[in-house]
């Protein structure tokens, strides 16, 4: 999985606001990231998969493999079901 | 050609009907180099099949004026602008939640030669060397009380009907969501990636709230009272 192009990011107010952009935007396509959010979100700039993502989260973050796959998978469903994947 | 300066900017535009005639207090004497040329799109007009010809040309000169206002730092905050004590104080909401309601509180409320309408609903926020100003536009709405002026903000609230007056500030990101719901948002990256950066600017420089609020003059004085910090 990976994340389509045309996302615009910006840090403000504590988080990451994203947008999309070329389309109309319904303010429920404006999200914001967290810390690990945005960590993810970078990650998924090209093709990768659950598997590799908990590895990579769990190289940099303190957290048990279990909730890093959960966190991951809850969070790939969010881009899936806002149309953020490619 | 027709010549004008809307929130500082040298602005050339041909129009007609109530247009032209909200814009009139913005004239200026002629130029030679454009900000803002507003371009008339005619074909556009069936955009609008239930308005007149009139509301489409002041719909479309409307549109295209803001989309090119965010190049020069500048956008549209859909609101009802106050001043008093030399300060703005824009109310923004959805239509027909109050704005012009609350806004005429505080004209009622402190007196005419206290506060004054700025503009009565869509008013330009610009940021000036880090500060961010309110200025009038000839897109005031049904309303023709509109001012040529630049003032500083002294803040923005979202309003919300209530039945008892409530005030608060928002914290974290509601205020940029709060911001982009009442502006107008574009399509293309570069507008967006600049939308982006000027609502980031505001939030951190600008107080934004929210208020639940009836239309009793104790609504006026609350506001007032935390907006200008003079509680």
């Amino acid at each position: 999985m990976r994340i389509k192009d045309g996302f615009i990011l910006r840090q403000m107010a504590g988080s990451t606001v994203v947008i999309p952009s070329g389309t109309d935007l319904d303010l429920n396509m404006m999200i914001t990231l967290n810390d690990t959010g945005r960590f993810l979100w970078e990650r998924m700039q090209t093709e990768t998969d659950v598997d590799t993502l908990t590895a990579e989260v769990l190289e940099v973050y303190d957290i048990d493999e279990e909730s890093a796959r959960g966190y991951i998978e809850k969070f790939a469903a969010k881009l899936k079901e806002l149309d953020f994947l490619a | 050609m027709s010549f004008y300066k809307i929130a500082g900017l040298k602005v050339r535009m041909e129009t007609f009907g109530r247009t032209l005639k909200q814009a009139e207090i913005y004239r200026c004497e002629p130029f030679e180099d454009a900000d803002i040329v507003v371009q008339p799109r005619p074909e556009h007009y069936d955009c609008f099949p239930r308005f007149s010809d009139d509301d489409s040309e002041y719909m479309l000169t409307g549109s295209d004026f803001f989309r090119k206002l965010l190049a020069f730092d500048a956008m549209m905050l859909h609101s009802s602008a106050v001043m008093m004590d030399g300060r703005a104080y824009l109310f923004s909401a959805p239509s027909g939640t109050g704005k012009s309601t609350h806004t005429k509180l505080w004209i009622s409320t402190f007196g005419e030669d206290k506060a004054q309408i700025i503009n009565d609903d869509k008013p330009v926020l610009r940021q000036e060397d880090g500060a961010w100003y309110a200025y009038g536009s000839p897109w005031s709405g049904k309303s023709t009380t509109s001012l040529n002026v630049r003032v500083p903000v002294g803040g923005i609230c979202v309003l919300r009907r209530g039945e008892k007056n409530h005030i608060e500030r928002y914290e974290g990101t509601k205020a940029v969501f709060a911001i982009m719901d009442q502006t107008m948002r574009g399509t293309n990256v570069q507008f967006r990636t600049n939308l982006l950066r000027l609502v980031g600017s505001i939030v951190e420089k600008v107080p934004i709230y929210e208020m639940h609020c009836n239309m009793e003059p104790e609504a006026a004085l609350l506001s007032h009272s935390v907006m200008s910090g003079n509680l």
